[in-house]
């Protein structure tokens, strides 16, 4: 019973949907907050994305002619799901729930799902907009996946050391090392892998240099262009709670080692960090940077962001 | 085991070739009669299969069966044997299975074609041929059987011969085919020229020891043979012409099981004949072979048209992945082969038939004209994209949780033998997946999403008994996929067992005591570890749940009053709300066909894409080309390295 | 609970589609001036979105050409309910210049009905953030009036 009951804290309120969605929220504000700072703007409140899902909530959901009624409705809230489960999957530091039942590449497959998601939900949608976007979404893709491959890889074989296998892709045996060795990120030879890693962020949620699949100007919101009501508030706050998720992850994989004991004061510098990775890989690229090309997008991940990965996955290859 | 299983195996064999003798007997008087016979022998060689499992596969025996009871005498194998352990059987299942759902499928989907007993005779023949191969212990045997399978093969893809391509498919089939047939032949004259015998169990016992240049090149001969039956680079552009015309039945068989004739081929090569995967060059070789396969034709699979033809490009990339970890010769990579091999069949299946119900009700692969079907044929679509997702490896389906081993095995390797190569294979097994993924969204998005091109508006739903084998596949998608700890224990660690276990195949054979006699151990074990987690059934409790949550919630916080959702009153109805926004203009045909995706991707390899569709010329002397430069390269390997 | 908190956002967050039905561009640069450092209209929440699917208030430029008639009634009625219309500038109320032109089909009045309309060629920032803040108000009424019915 009290299993059941822990069950279901876990999954409603901590790390699941209550803590995701409010830390979530919390950080796409502030990014919207610093962003307009930056560009000497006032800007939204700090809830504007809460603001932005009510209203949402409260429109009416126009299911076009051309759509596919049922996985058009369906799509967002898997994709949602599939993304709370990400997040119950990732360790916050010592308090860890369901880490042992998951590793590395069920993490990166999870979140392809929670992309492919909202991939068949533009397909179902029949627009001609949804179509570019989607295949806007895949080339993003397929482009910040070969670095987020080798970074992963990198980490795994550094973490892994020791370890009958020579290699681990538990997240859990990850946190684990870096508690007694010492955070990933100030081992010299992973700090490319960790620069690479805060490029595939914004790309891996779709933030603005690199939110080619849903460029609202171009291409009419791409993936979301049909969507209303509901499932198109949903959508944005999957976009948000992805922002809290990727944070996370990268605190698992390279700061892992921070661990207080206490899970409260463990989520706390979990929210921390994530503020500060917010500003980092978002907030500052969003207000600096125009949109990027999606040929470009592919060719930076595939040289610049990919070649910092390799460097840091042959480094630990030769055992520096 | 009851004695009469014994007979089992070449009953199975007897039934299906019987039932093609009879078809084409009694074939030709009404369809019933017809259909009768192929259900009955397909039901018996089913049947006759799966009751071998528990005797084999979980208690571990196997059957040895000396045709006409010529039993070797002094440990000299001259009878004809056929022998059945856990591999064998495994893969036989593979066969079975899909024999009976193509067979079935047939039925309903051939309704249009005529001279419908020779398609059946050949079909009972592909079958039973591939099944022999399978369940033989005898080196010449399974020659004799590539042969029949090859040769119906061909027959098969040119059955629908007024298709434009289907004669030349065909063609290019028989030439190369020929070409991988006669390397097996000379691979096999090499080594009884060595040995003087042809029997695999005593082949096992003295091919390791009898390590001279002449067997070396038998090695590279069947390899490159049995490569070329499971079309591995450089053979892919066979696959893809004769797919795209043969009929999606035959798709099926050609992908799902005779390319896993190719695999156990080469695992029986490798792991039992000459147990020689333990050798680094070997496991670079097969490896780097797995690699290219996988990679090449799934790069390749972005610039097709048609469906099947994308499809073909997939299997043998999927094929390609089996052979990668089938070359790690580490015992977990070998589970995860198998697994995925079996997983290939079935979602390969799956995504083939699903073509074929596409071609059946709208009459065109054509990715850049299709479009829309889903609303016409949402059952199809629902396999399809239980199909595509297990294809691409989305949890929980059966190809994430194979694939999921494959990676597994690939970095464990890299971690254990501390060599970069593996780290590669890796990467590149990662990003294969990322980009078949790719594939599938293309193909999701032109034929069953997007707009409904007005040449099909008459399209209908296919047949329930299209359907009905469609959804046994389906379900064999999800079930693996759930729970892989099971097919771990029942199918993948018996074979992986009797895989690596050469004294076991031997000894059942020739008398216990034979392989010891030769000094034949084995040389891996087949425990191993993991270095990660995956348990489907927990994610999915949790996926369930946290649906089940938000629903919740949303159901909540719904008010009928203010949150309407609108329906379409009727297809007639002419409301432009309900029109897909186009920057105001009024609704037209506009579809983003398969073609126009990617583009940003595609624009950055164009050079690689146009160096590709060169290389892929289309002219048979080319690829008659590239196969001999294959066995040339392997045979030069092979002779330097090993 | 839901609902009432759905009802306070209504107001906060209303996104703005731009339709230009053959406007000078006047309008439309001073509507994107609006969003900039200077007028900010973000901090109302205000965001200007590329789809009338997701859509709050739609605000149309430019004397409505015949061109642009058709194009025009199509997406306003793809904007989902509740829904606010603003008309920018003389134009969509009067014509203003190209009021008698063979090709003017005006005045917005005729295609729908207008909630907000702001005058002067080209309207003041000042007067368009005004507006839309007014837009923004009616477009929470008008969830109410839909709760009520």
């Amino acid at each position: 019973m009290t299993t059941l009951l822990w069950t279901i804290f876990h999954v409603l309120v901590f790390p699941g949907l209550l803590f995701c969605v409010v830390v979530g929220v919390l950080l796409a504000g502030l990014d919207r907050k610093l962003v307009a700072r930056m560009q000497n703007r006032v800007g939204p409140p700090l809830l504007q994305p809460w603001y932005d899902f009510l209203k949402c909530c409260g429109k009416e959901t126009i299911i076009p002619r051309h759509a596919r009624r049922g996985l058009f409705l369906a799509a967002p809230i898997i994709g949602f799901a599939a993304l709370i489960t990400v997040a119950l999957f990732i360790p916050v530091f010592s308090y860890s729930v369901y880490s042992t039942s998951a590793d590395l590449v069920v993490i990166l497959y999870l979140l392809t799902a929670v992309g492919v998601s909202m991939i068949v939900g533009a397909a179902a949608s029949g627009s001609p907009f949804a179509g570019v976007g989607l295949s806007r979404e895949m080339v993003a893709m397929i482009s910040y996946e070969l670095p987020f491959v080798l970074v992963l890889l990198a980490v795994g074989r550094m973490a892994g050391e020791g370890s009958p296998l020579g290699v681990t892709f538990s997240l859990q045996a990850i946190v684990d090392w870096q508690t007694v060795n010492g955070n990933l990120l100030f081992h010299w030879s992973l700090i490319p892998a960790a620069l690479a890693m805060l490029f595939v962020i914004p790309c891996e949620i779709g933030m603005h240099p690199f939110d080619i699949a849903e460029a609202e100007t171009e291409i009419c919101e791409g993936t979301l262009a049909e969507y209303s009501g509901p499932p198109a508030g949903l959508f944005r706050l999957t976009h948000c709670v992805k922002m809290y998720v990727m944070c996370a992850l990268f605190c698992v994989l390279f700061l892992g080692g921070i661990r207080t004991g206490y899970a409260a004061l463990d989520a706390l510098v979990m929210v921390g960090l994530s503020v500060v990775l917010t500003f980092v890989t978002m907030s500052v690229p969003h207000a600096v940077c125009a949109r990027f090309k999606v040929e470009q997008v592919f060719k930076f991940y595939w040289t610049v962001v990919a070649g910092l990965a390799l460097i840091s996955l042959i480094l630990v290859w030769l055992g520096l | 085991m009851y004695d009469f299983m014994y007979h089992f195996p070449v009953l199975a064999i007897m039934a299906l070739f019987l039932g093609a003798f009879l078809n084409s007997l009694v074939g030709r008087r009404n369809a019933k009669v017809r259909n009768t016979v192929v259900v009955l022998s397909m039901l018996a060689a089913l049947v006759m299969m799966l009751s071998l499992v528990k005797p084999i596969l979980l208690d571990g025996n196997s059957i040895v069966y000396w045709l006409s009871n010529w039993a070797p005498v002094e440990g000299w194998a001259i009878g004809i044997s056929l022998e059945v352990d856990a591999l064998s059987l495994f893969f036989a299942l593979i066969v079975v299975v899909a024999v009976f759902v193509s067979g079935v499928y047939s039925f309903f989907y051939m309704d249009r074609d005529d001279s419908l007993v020779n398609y059946y005779t050949l079909f009972l023949m592909l079958s039973g041929s591939v099944l022999g191969l399978v369940l033989s212990g005898d080196l010449f045997n399974m020659f004799v059987m590539i042969e029949i399978m090859t040769f119906t093969a061909v027959a098969l893809t040119a059955f629908r011969n007024t298709y434009e391509g289907a004669l030349e498919g065909a063609f290019k089939y028989l030439v190369v085919g020929s070409l991988g047939s006669t390397s097996v032949l000379i691979g096999i004259a090499l080594i009884y020229s060595q040995t003087h015998t042809l029997n695999l169990a005593q082949l096992a016992a003295v091919l390791p020891q009898a390590d001279n240049p002449v067997t070396i090149l038998a090695f590279a001969f069947l390899f490159v043979g049995f490569g070329s039956k499971a079309f591995l680079f450089p053979f892919h552009p066979l696959a893809a012409d004769a797919h795209a015309v043969a009929p999606a039945s035959i798709s099926l068989m050609i992908s799902g099981v005779l390319t896993k004739c190719g695999v156990y081929g080469i695992i029986r090569l490798g792991y039992c004949l000459y147990q020689n995967m333990d050798q680094p060059f070997v496991q670079y070789f097969v490896t780097g072979v797995g690699v290219f396969s996988m990679f090449v034709c799934v790069t390749m699979a972005f610039n097709q048209h048609n469906f099947k033809r994308l499809l073909a490009f997939h299997s043998i990339s999927q094929v390609g992945y089996v052979i990668t970890v089938v070359g790690l010769g580490s015992a977990l990579g070998l589970s995860a082969g198998l697994f995925h091999a079996m997983n290939h069949t079935i979602f390969k299946g799956l995504l083939f038939l699903t073509a074929g119900a596409v071609q059946h009700a709208a009459g065109s692969l054509d990715l850049d004209e299709l479009g829309g079907l889903s609303k016409k044929m949402p059952h199809t679509c629902a396999l399809f994209l239980i199909g595509a997702a297990s294809i691409s490896g989305l949890p929980p389906f059966n190809g994430f949780a194979s694939k999921w081993m494959i990676y597994e095995a690939a970095f464990q390797q890299a971690g254990e033998t501390g060599n970069f190569f593996f780290v590669v294979v890796c990467v590149a097994a990662l990003i294969t997946s990322v980009l078949t993924l790719a594939s599938f969204v293309k193909v999701a998005q032109s034929v069953f999403f997007g707009q409904l091109n007005p040449r099909f508006a008459n399209t209908h739903e296919v047949s329930l008994g299209m359907r009905i084998p469609m959804w046994i596949l389906a379900v064999l998608c999800i079930l693996p996929g759930l729970f892989p700890d099971k097919v771990q224990q029942w199918l993948l660690t018996p074979a992986t067992l009797a895989a690596v276990n050469a004294p076991g195949y031997i000894d059942a054979a020739m008398g216990t005591g034979y392989a010891a006699q030769h000094g034949v151990e084995a040389t891996l074990s087949a425990g191993f570890g993991m270095s990660g987690a995956w348990q489907p059934v927990m994610w999915l409790l949790l996926l369930i749940s946290v649906t089940l949550a938000v629903c919740i919630v949303a159901l909540l916080g719904s008010d009928e009053k203010a949150t309407v959702t609108s329906e379409i009153s009727s297809s007639e109805d002419n409301d432009p709300k309900y029109d897909s926004f186009f920057s105001g203009e009024a609704s037209v045909y506009s579809q983003v066909g398969g073609s126009d995706l990617f583009w940003g991707f595609k624009h950055n390899w164009r050079h690689y894409f146009s160096f590709m569709h060169n290389w892929h010329s289309g002219v048979v002397n080319d690829y008659t080309l590239y196969g001999a430069a294959a066995i040339a390269v392997a045979l030069v390997l092979c002779v330097i390295f090993l | 609970m839901f609902q009432n908190m759905i009802d306070k956002s209504m107001a906060k967050s209303p996104w703005i589609f731009h339709v230009n039905a053959g406007s000078c561009n006047g309008c439309d640069i001073e509507l994107v001036s609006v969003l900039t450092p200077r007028y900010d209209a973000e901090r109302l929440g205000f965001r200007l979105t590329g789809t009338p699917r997701q859509a709050d208030i739609v605000v149309v430029s430019g004397p409505i050409t015949s061109q642009t008639r058709d194009r025009l009634v199509r997406t306003l009625a793809q904007v989902p309910e509740p829904r606010v219309v603003v008309s920018l500038g003389s134009c969509p109320r009067s014509g203003n210049v190209f009021k008698g032109s063979y090709c003017v089909d005006g005045p917005l009045e005729k295609y729908t009905h207008v909630d907000v309309s702001v005058g002067g060629c080209t309207p003041k920032p000042e007067a368009i953030v005004a507006a839309l803040a007014k837009a923004a108000e009616i477009l929470a009424e008008k969830r109410k009036e839909m709760r009520q019915k």
